[in-house]
């Protein structure tokens, strides 16, 4: 009788504790799939991808004088251009969408499926030109392999970036040339050509072009040498506007517009001196579309500016002085309601574009002018007023944009300001309507600035941390507690982590044909270029002390001389 | 109304559990009482062979009626306990038919070194037998303060068991039992209610979560251990580590809170009715201290126009603005200059006088006030009792709006059905809801905006919380709800029902052997809802009508266990005490969420109304643990016990080959004073030794195994979109294994009138599961790995004494102390730390061992800038502004020790105590008041200001850099506070030292006279207070935080200060 009843109870036990195969079956997730078609994962990738550099009144925005911050000044002063808050440009993309892409490249190299992959490699190699350009070494050869254990990829010289980058775009362009009909696109799964080969062929290619002039000054052999391999690649090049890469926004209050997200709740950016006196003093019709008239001549308050910019890096108390006489950036950009009050009302909707044919007009300008890619001199000028013209065409398609009517557009071009002249004068005027028509792709202007030295008065401001503008960010604290001797053996290859040292491609500044001198093209400022002080500055050098009055005439002042607005 | 509700008592428990008696029985009877020869009420006699108990009355007498087929001339043990005094047993014999007297005299014991204890799987065990460290509070010293919360009701009275409040009314706690075990995984303890484990899982924000931006995220909805009724338990033991804990498995490394709840009692057929109620009145007990010089503005300069930017510094949410010399013109300069012109001042509310309102953030509260109502009925036979209790609580915060209600139900009951075969029942059911409780944290904190304030704001103004148009009325537009109107008109509403309930059985195999079968399970449902009113600046978008948020959650954890004990007296000198048993746990959680920032038509708050797609998620988790585990004590002659045990557990979130893991205990435990009477010497009286070592195993958590693609609700448009996750799974996880060592002794002194228990321990967790952050260059950015060693060490004591005593008074005093050092012996190779959590630049770290030093480091350094300073210490200064160095670590977060000293003294029938709760060292950045200074709000960032904007007023005393030579540039406090001191952590990170006034209690027992009328044995009416006094050298904050009730700790934002409560309670005892 006990020994019946013991054994039933061991008999319980026993069953409660050996039913593990059934363990296994509990753990299967039911929220989440192991695995997933590349379509959605393609479109995931991209409007991951395309936001992070193109999301563009901060950062870059501000380094490259497109805009500037009237309230909170941190990230216009540097100080939060440290390496804590933009470490995720680097750490961001490689988990995010160059995994992603990836996913979609191995499975499209494993089916044989060109026009699968070949947007990936293409988008890949775009998402990673931004991130070398403004890091300088990254880990590239050695990414994307924890399936492989390896966990601490080390960091490639931006030279090999750039090596295996033209090879990646070379085997996009040729492998989609493959591509056989029939063959399964992407569809609509691809926002950006929605799975047209051709297209795809030709941003390859146009990318190839934009990253060869990058190497003009330090490698130009290479530089010339890609160059012709874009130009000449399979598919062509970018013909018309209707090439432009552009990633159009649902606008449904779900996807909206990353730049109209970042409106919506914060009044904190204002044009910049920089690009409004640029394009003031050239008379350029795309002021009214890039910027918002001021409050004050909103308001019809008496001798206000219709459009104004404000200096970059200011401290708080000067920069606020500028809130009602400086333009917003241009209605076109604001979602509407904001957190503010209303205004604009259809930047949610508006596309991002990331690769254009005036881009690619303005860089086969300079390859003409500079003998490059195959290019001849005579060819220059009109690739320069294709680009200018493309440009005011592009702007005129943003919903609610002024109209920029072709009788503006000839009128612009006939100024003599504008008039291509050729020469080194010309190289300057094709990099300068290179960065009017490169607003909202800041990181760009920023390296195109460091590369040509134009506009040559990008300067820090008097409120920045550094007497210099950056030529690069710091590597991410992530990665220097996660892949600390990878960052260390970068940064001995490099030079020092630090803003100063310049990028791989930046290492021969002066080089190049729109060069100026080393202190403006550092972006230092001359005594007589702060013409906004606060007391702290003024009262911290000295007596003597230079001032600019109203932006016209240098003088030295004595201690009560008052340089405020 | 007592008689009522004694006729009401019967009626349902004559319908369930009474029965009629036979004749020809025993009875037994006595009197308890104490050395001055007065009654002891309230005392459990028990005769344990028979499972059977009794209360003693108010005259100190129990009686037992035993049929006939029980009492047949054996002998029996009769074990008297009340809390207070040293038990007492005696052997009677049963002669059938008979009457037996037998009277007990108590002896107070200060300490109870010896008597019975809970432990683990519910064993009562006797504390001389045991070689463990095990706490336990009564529940007269749960209760003698009434709290909404176990959590609230344990704090500063166990020694190692550190509870930190939200500071929220209804908030969350943080619990950790001797330092964290996991660096990055679940520190909890583990609560176990009669046996079945309960939930004790947060809900909603981090009381200091920077970030918390989805609705239904807005605020802390609690910790679900709330639910459980402080009344409504007996007594807790707290398991402190897996020395005690083993036998729980995997969920036992963080130690186990166990519960045991009040049960029905053999009462001869009365009813016993326990009657409380008690109100009290909360306010915030600590608030900052602000400065009312300067009002709203910046550079000295102010004028409102719109509340965004419009006007002059009028979207500035900082008081930089002009002297508060009540001006009613000249707050802007004339255009060019720093001279004052002569325009009004304008403010939000018009013009008017330029003046500070002192109390404009103290008036935004209100007062608080808290009613609680208890009544519970008991009674039974020696064959069944039951217990029914009804408990509600009701709580107006002092948070306008705020409202916390609360139901408790609880029944249980027992059936003896025959000598061998016993069954109990326990059901709990809970409805806890909240309504409009507060935000916390930096976005969407109510004390946030506090922070960044006006000082000129007349808050009373903004009561008025539109104007006649209907639109907002507010100070600020660009950062600021108007905080009364963010509370009383953006609804939020939580309610968790939940169910709690087990059912046993009980069979008597043979003597001494019992096997118990018991189920039982915890479940719950929690539902949020967020309504966001059109205009909210955090959670509704601008372009539409506002917003909502609803999130549901269901729980369930069942578990059906099987435990059989022998317990045999082997021989004349051996006694075995051996038990064995299985579990099994299922787990599941669902969840499901859905958050629209925009509606179209204000006011609709449904679904049907969202202009902007919603975002919706759905989740389901689910984990199967089955374990077996057994424990074998031998006791030699009373003295000297020796135990172990062992445990096996197979969990489905490990994989194949990994997830069947056994871990081994033992413990020994010696009364010396036993072995060796001779060192019973001087005021030594008892001494007892013991030690232990113990291994416990855990899981993981579910799905870590496999990589998956997330998906997302919300499309680009009509595209679906799925991304590869960001954590590469590891097939090959293994169990974490914790190991613990420890060591105590417990000595009586002066004839139990004092006693200490100290305990040393040594605890280490190794091959954590870590999500280990890796280079996102790797393609994820965490990587699942088994890595890492966490030591905890430390040394707890409880030292209780009872300085005097006599007839009519005694003073009982309490100190319980505890030092835990936790460092990290290793992390992953190569890893220099893991971030546990950053806030404006500064990081929580498990830090690594430095490779080159080997300089081990305590878990939780604060890492960050310091001021960059000369060989000689002085700060470097550049053009007139401190300079920040490089980062370095700043402090720890742990702090040297923790403790509560309690105090009760008697006198008659009166009585008064309180507990004094201690915090010594460990660091906190202080991110409130660096904010705080940064906007010119805080009294500290008076220092430097200027009257005239030409002569800039601060001078930083230091050296700077370029010249070598003291600084001598003047600076604005402007300057000074926002350029140099931001993110500057070495200036905001404070010693986190304070002393809390935790508990004080007033009380009297009315006359028994008094209390016979009210058909009760006890009345007593009670003062009460808590929170009542804070004393710390952090400035404007209340220094006790629990910044979330993660892993991330030492840093402070805006969390509400814990109320200040005053109230009085009355208690009726049967």
């Amino acid at each position: 009788m006990r020994t019946t009843r013991l054994a039933v109870v061991t008999a319980l036990l026993a069953a409660a504790a050996c039913n593990s195969d059934k363990l296994t079956t509990v753990n299967t997730n039911p929220n989440s799939p192991t695995d997933a078609p590349v379509g959605p994962v393609f479109t995931s990738a991209t409007i991951s991808a395309v936001p992070r550099w193109m999301n563009n009144f901060r950062s870059a925005g501000l380094l490259s004088g497109q805009t500037a911050e009237v309230q909170y000044p941190d990230e216009d002063r540097y100080v939060r251009l440290d390496a804590a808050s933009t470490g995720g440009l680097l750490t961001g993309p490689y988990a995010g969408e160059l995994e992603d892409y990836q996913q979609v490249i191995n499975k499209g190299v494993a089916l044989k499926r060109p026009a699968s992959y070949g947007p990936a490699l293409a988008m890949q190699v775009w998402d990673v030109s931004y991130m070398t350009d403004t890091f300088g070494d990254i880990p590239w050869s050695q990414a994307l392999k924890a399936d492989s254990g390896l966990f601490s990829p080390a960091y490639d010289s931006q030279q090999a970036v750039y090596t295996a980058m033209f090879a990646q775009l070379t085997r996009a362009a040729t492998d989609m040339a493959a591509s056989v009909a029939g063959e399964p696109t992407l569809g609509s799964a691809d926002p950006i050509y929605q799975g047209n080969i051709g297209k795809w062929q030709k941003f390859a290619n146009t990318l190839h072009a934009r990253m060869a002039m990058r190497l003009a000054n330090v490698d130009p052999a290479t530089a010339n040498t890609e160059l012709t391999k874009a130009l000449g690649g399979p598919g062509g090049v970018f013909a018309s506007n209707a090439d432009n890469a552009v990633l159009s926004y649902p606008g449904d209050g779900v996807s909206d517009n990353p730049i109209a997200g970042l409106l919506k709740t914060r009044d904190d950016f204002r044009m910049s001196q920089t690009l409004m006196n640029l394009m003031l003093g050239l008379n350029d019709p795309r002021v009214p579309i890039y910027a918002a008239p001021t409050v004050d001549f909103t308001n019809g308050k008496a001798g206000a500016q219709q459009f104004a910019g404000m200096p970059n890096g200011l401290l708080t108390d000067s920069a606020g002085k500028y809130f009602n006489i400086a333009s917003r950036p241009g209605l076109i950009f604001y979602p509407g309601g904001t957190a503010y009050g209303t205004i604009g009302g259809n930047g949610g909707k508006q596309p991002l574009i990331f690769m254009t044919f005036e881009e690619l007009s303005f860089i086969k300008a300079e390859a003409a002018e500079r003998s490059m890619g195959g290019l001849t001199p005579s060819a220059a000028a009109g690739f320069y007023n294709a680009g200018v013209t493309a440009s005011m065409q592009r702007w005129s398609t943003y919903v609610g944009a002024t109209q920029i009517t072709p009788a503006q557009i000839t009128a612009y071009l006939a100024q003599p300001t504008v008039a291509y002249q050729g020469g080194a004068a010309g190289l300057k005027q094709i990099a300068n309507q290179k960065y009017i028509a490169l607003f909202t792709d800041g990181y760009n202007a920023w390296a195109e600035w460091r590369r040509t030295c134009q506009p040559s008065n990008i300067k820090h401001g008097p409120g920045t941390i550094v007497a210099y503008v950056p030529r690069r960010y710091y590597y991410p604290t992530a990665e220097t507690s996660a892949n600390g001797e990878s960052v260390a053996a970068a940064v001995a290859h490099q030079g020092p982590d630090n803003f100063a040292t310049p990028v791989w491609w930046d290492t021969k500044a002066s080089a190049a044909p729109t060069f100026v001198s080393t202190a403006a093209c550092t972006g230092a400022v001359s005594r007589c270029d702060r013409d906004v002080v606060t007391d702290r500055q003024r009262l911290a050098a000295g007596p003597f002390f230079f001032c600019r009055e109203a932006g016209r005439r240098c003088r030295p002042c004595v201690r009560l001389c008052q340089c405020f607005f | 109304m007592g008689r009522l509700l004694r006729r009401a008592s019967l009626v349902v428990l004559a319908s369930g559990f009474l029965t009629a008696r036979a004749a020809a029985q025993t009875t037994v009877t006595g009197r308890v009482t104490n050395e001055a020869n007065t009654p002891v009420a309230t005392a459990t006699v028990a005769i344990g062979a028979l499972n059977l108990s009794a209360f003693t009355d108010a005259t100190g007498r129990y009686s037992f009626n035993i049929p006939a087929a029980k009492a047949v001339g054996q002998s029996v043990i009769i074990t008297v306990h009340r809390i207070g005094f040293a038990p007492k047993s005696a052997t009677i014999t049963l002669a059938r038919g008979g009457a037996v007297t037998n009277d007990f005299t108590l002896t107070t014991a200060a300490a109870e070194l010896e008597g019975v204890v809970v432990t683990a799987m519910g064993v009562s065990t006797e504390k001389s037998q045991l070689g463990t460290a095990v706490q336990q509070v009564s529940s007269a010293q749960l209760s003698r303060t009434p709290t909404t919360s176990v959590m609230d009701a344990l704090q500063g009275k166990v020694a190692g068991l550190q509870i930190t409040g939200a500071g929220t009314q209804g908030g969350s706690s943080k619990i950790l039992i001797r330092g964290a075990n996991s660096i990055n995984g679940n520190n909890d303890p583990l609560f176990v209610v009669d046996g079945l484990p309960m939930s004790n899982s947060d809900h909603g924000n981090s009381p200091g979560g920077a970030n918390g931006k989805g609705a239904t995220q807005r605020a802390d909805f609690g910790s679900a251990m709330a639910d459980i009724n402080p009344d409504d338990i007996e007594s807790v033991s707290v398991l402190k580590g897996p020395n005690a804990a083993a036998l729980y498995g995997s969920r036992a490394s963080n130690g186990v809170i166990l519960i045991t709840t009040k049960k029905g009692l053999a009462t001869n057929g009365r009813i016993a009715t326990d009657v409380s109620a008690s109100s009290s009145w909360e306010s915030p007990s600590v608030l900052p201290t602000y400065q009312n010089s300067y009002g709203q503005g910046a550079g000295g300069e102010f004028k409102y126009v719109d509340g965004q930017g419009g006007g002059v510094q009028d979207g500035n949410d900082q008081s930089y603005g002009p002297r508060l010399d009540g001006r009613t013109t000249g707050c802007t300069f004339v255009k060019g200059t720093k001279t004052y012109d002569t325009a009004p001042c304008m403010q939000f509310s018009g013009p008017g006088p330029w003046i500070a309102h002192p109390d404009n953030v103290k008036s935004f509260f209100r007062t608080g006030q808290t009613q609680t109502g208890y009544a519970a009925f008991r009674g039974g036979t020696d064959r069944a009792n039951a217990r029914l209790s009804l408990g509600a609580e009701n709580t107006g915060g002092y948070i306008p709006d705020e409202l916390l209600q609360k139901l408790t139900t609880s029944m249980t009951g027992s059936l003896n059905v025959n000598d061998r075969f016993s069954a109990y029942t326990q059901l709990q059911y809970a409805k806890n809801g909240g309504q409009n409780r507060p935000g916390v944290g930096y976005n969407t904190g109510i004390l946030e905006q506090f922070i960044w304030f006006g000082r000129q704001v007349d808050l009373d103004a903004l009561r008025k919380t539109n104007d006649e148009f209907g639109n907002l009325y507010n100070w600020n537009y660009n950062y600021h709800n108007n905080p009364y109107w963010m509370q009383s008109s953006n609804p939020l509403k939580d309610v968790r029902d939940r169910f709690f309930g087990s059912a046993s059985a009980r069979y008597k195999i043979a003597d001494g052997i019992e096997a118990t079968l018991s189920g039982g399970s915890d479940v719950y449902r929690f539902h949020i809802e967020s309504d966001v009113a059109k205009g909210n600046i955090n959670f509704a978008d601008p372009g539409y009508n506002g917003g909502l948020g609803l999130n549901d959650e269901y729980r369930n954890e069942t578990d059906i266990d099987l435990f059989i004990t022998a317990d045999r007296q082997l021989g004349s000198h051996f006694k075995m005490r051996a038990n064995a048993g299985g579990n099994e746990r299922r787990e599941l959680l669902t969840t499901s969420s859905m958050n629209t920032t925009g509606l179209l038509v204000p006011g609709i708050f449904n679904v049907s109304n969202a202009g902007i797609t919603p975002s919706i998620n759905n989740q389901t988790q689910r984990r199967l643990v089955n374990g077996i585990f057994g424990s074998v004590a031998m006791t030699f002659n009373e003295w000297w016990t020796v135990e172990g045990s062992l445990r096996r557990d197979a969990s489905s979130t490990l994989p194949p080959g990994e997830n069947d893991y056994s871990y081994p205990g033992v413990n020994t435990s010696i009364v010396l004073s036993d072995v060796l009477p001779g060192i019973k010497r001087g005021p030594l009286s008892y001494f007892k030794l013991r030690g232990g070592y113990a291994k416990v195993g855990a899981d993981a958590s579910p799905y870590q195994l496999a990589t998956t693609y997330q998906g997302q609700s919300t499309k680009f448009g009509s595209l679906p979109l799925f991304s590869l996750g960001n954590t590469i799974a590891n097939a090959n996880l293994k169990p974490e294994l914790t190991t613990s060592s420890e060591g105590g002794f417990e000595m009586g002194l002066f004839n139990g009138r004092a006693s200490i228990d100290a305990t040393w321990y040594n605890k280490d967790t190794r091959n954590q599961i870590i999500a280990l952050t890796v280079s996102a260059a790797s393609g994820f950015s965490a990587v699942n790995i088994n890595a890492g060693d966490l030591n905890n060490r430390g040394f707890e004591a409880v030292i209780t004494a009872t300085p005097f005593r006599s007839n009519h008074a005694d003073w009982i005093s309490s100190f319980n102390f505890s030092h835990n050092y936790e460092t990290v012996r290793s992390l992953s190779p190569g890893l220099t730390n893991i971030s546990l959590g950053s806030q404006w630049g500064l990081n929580v770290e498990a830090r690594a061992p430095d490779p080159k030093t080997g300089e081990i480091f305590p878990y939780g350094t604060l890492f960050g800038s310091p001021y960059a300073r000369d060989s000689a210490g002085n700060i470097l200064t550049a053009d007139g502004l401190p300079t920040k160095g490089p980062n370095r670590i700043l402090g720890t977060i742990q702090p040297r020790w923790t403790g509560g000293w309690s105090n009760e003294i008697r006198y008659k029938s009166l009585t008064v105590g309180g507990l004094l709760d201690f915090h010594v060292g460990g660091d906190i950045f202080s991110i409130s008041n660096m904010f705080g200074q940064y906007s010119g709000v805080f009294k500290e960032s008076l220092v430097g200001r200027e009257v005239d904007w030409n002569n800039p007023g601060l001078v930083v005393k230091g050296i700077d850099t370029k010249t070598h030579q003291p600084n001598t540039i003047n600076v604005t406090a402007e300057q000074y506070y926002q350029d140099a001191l931001f993110q500057l952590h070495e200036q905001f990170i404070y010693k986190d030292t304070y002393t809390k006034l935790r508990e004080v209690h007033v009380g009297i027992d009315l006359p028994q006279s008094v209390a016979n009328k009210m058909y009760s044995n006890a009345v007593n009416v009670a003062l009460v207070a808590r929170n009542l006094y804070t004393w710390t050298n952090v400035p404007n904050v209340d220094p006790e935080f629990s910044y979330s009730t993660g892993n991330s700790q030492g840093m402070e934002f805006a969390a509400l200060p814990n109320a200040r409560s005053v109230g009085f309670n009355v208690r009726i005892t049967p």
